[in-house]
């Protein structure tokens, strides 16, 4: 790992509408979050010198060249899973690093039909037989993770419904979140039950929405009109030895299972010169409630287990000692795969810079983590400081 | 490369249960219609947790049970003794 990066700078960020919007497809979504980017940075299309960007299924970044304008500047396509937005962040920083850009965009957008993710066997490498046993199953890995988490570390099921009940709290405080109505813990608990010990208002739904960033050298950002926030260390992972992922047919070895999270946290933080008790405000990959508390631990901000008493006391509300998810996440933002990982720098850069309204975490923060995980065992995250 | 047998019986190490029926395709429900089913890894002695099906006659029985090898096709199933998986 080289001493002390290039310092990159984010000097925009910018979202479309996330939820369901009939008639506007995941292209559009990206354009109106790359615009709100510009207009953010106080930049236009033509200061870009590099962009990376993608959508799981929604289309080739690309190509939004013929609405955003023929600049003719590298445009690179993305597909990482959950983890497309952040690869693309960190391509982007990669890029101002290696002085070859001085202004980078980050795009991913996504627009997820109801009911989306139709995995087939085949393309996972694996059996016909698996998807005839009823396995292509995305839920069952996170609900088998969760419950032997839960038994081992003594996390019970009302704090899973606590944190489902935080996301839609904090959703209802985010006027562009999709679900902005308060769900009660009752309600949640006794949801239909999906795969146990996880209920229906306790998983992501596929959705819809765009988010971009835009990063520059300090140099560029110094001649910026822009509120810059300093990226002080990007790093995405994928799995190691004895990982346990979707889609897993055996898992290997007999230790505890690797956490690729833990391996991009780990590396964030080493890169930045800071460490998880620094952090004021945290975005962590809720793609059910059970992930955001294993990811509590993974990412290293409490001991496994700590997150009971956490979360009974309140420590990850807008408030607490470390609020996570302050935009209601990915429960109440939706999943568009492309995007999320990217609105989760929004909402740091956000909170970071004291814009966050009704949802602003109090105490002006200084520090900000984001973590995505996905299949089949990809992660990255970012630390980010206030100027 | 070379080939390791894997014991027929081992603990279950994590489940869940499918409580709705996966969309088909690619599931096949069986004949008589599509009943809630355990799904997990079993720890074997070799060092690999083999994803599969599980039988049982009481969900809240799988918890670290004994389980043993009832079918290999279309993925591996475990039984618990209960469920007729040899004791």
């Amino acid at each position: 790992m080289s001493a002390s990066p290039t310092p990159v700078a984010i000097v925009g960020a910018g979202l479309s509408r996330f939820g369901r919007q009939p008639g506007v497809s995941g292209r559009e979504m990206a354009l109106q979050a790359i615009r709100s980017a510009l207009d953010d940075a106080g930049l236009t299309w033509a200061d870009v010198d590099a962009a990376f960007g993608g959508s799981d299924g929604s289309g080739l970044a690309d190509t939004l060249v013929s609405d955003l304008g023929l600049t003719g500047i590298p445009f690179t396509n993305v597909k990482n899973g959950c983890a497309t937005g952040g690869s693309a962040l960190a391509s982007a920083v990669n890029a101002i690093r290696s002085g070859s850009a001085d202004v980078a965009l980050a795009v991913g957008f996504d627009k997820h039909p109801r009911g989306a993710f139709d995995p087939r066997p085949e393309e996972w490498g694996l059996p016909v037989g698996y998807g005839e046993a009823g396995l292509m199953v995305t839920t069952q890995f996170f609900a088998i993770k969760i419950a032997r988490y839960m038994d081992r570390y003594g996390i019970t099921a009302s704090t899973l419904a606590k944190v489902a009940a935080k996301a839609y709290r904090n959703g209802a405080r985010n006027e562009n979140a999709w679900r902005r109505e308060a769900i009660s813990e009752e309600v949640i608990a006794t949801a239909d039950m999906v795969n146990d010990p996880l209920t229906r208002y306790m998983f992501c739904s596929p959705g819809e929405g765009g988010a971009a960033i835009i990063v520059a050298s300090e140099f560029a950002a110094s001649r910026l009109a822009a509120r810059p926030v300093r990226l002080l260390a990007v790093a995405a992972r994928t799995r190691s030895f004895g990982s346990f992922e979707v889609f897993s047919p055996a898992i290997q070895g007999l230790d505890e299972p690797s956490s690729v999270s833990a391996a991009a946290a780990r590396a964030a933080f080493d890169e930045a010169g800071v460490g998880p008790d620094d952090v004021d405000v945290a975005q962590l990959q809720d793609t059910e409630s059970g992930a955001e508390i294993m990811h509590m631990a993974e990412c290293g901000f409490c001991d496994h287990g700590d997150q009971e008493k956490w979360i009974a006391g309140g420590e990850t509300e807008i408030g607490g000692r470390l609020p996570v998810n302050t935009d209601g996440g990915c429960l109440a933002n939706g999943e568009p795969i492309g995007a999320s990982g990217l609105r989760q720098v929004h909402e740091v850069v956000t909170q970071l810079r004291g814009e966050g309204g009704a949802r602003q975490v109090p105490g002006s923060p200084r520090l900000g983590f984001t973590h995505v995980y996905g299949a089949p065992g990809i992660s990255a995250c970012t630390v980010l400081a206030r100027e | 490369m070379s080939t390791v047998e894997l014991s027929r019986s081992g603990q279950v190490w994590g489940h869940t249960v499918q409580r709705f029926a996966p969309k088909s395709p690619p599931y096949v429900p069986p004949a008589d219609g599509f009943v809630p089913f355990a799904v997990g890894y079993v720890e074997l002695a070799e060092g690999v947790r083999v994803e599969a099906v599980l039988d049982c006659v009481d969900f809240d029985e799988l918890t670290g049970a004994e389980v043993s090898l009832v079918a290999t096709s279309p993925v591996p199933r475990f039984a618990t003794a209960n469920a007729g998986g040899a004791r």
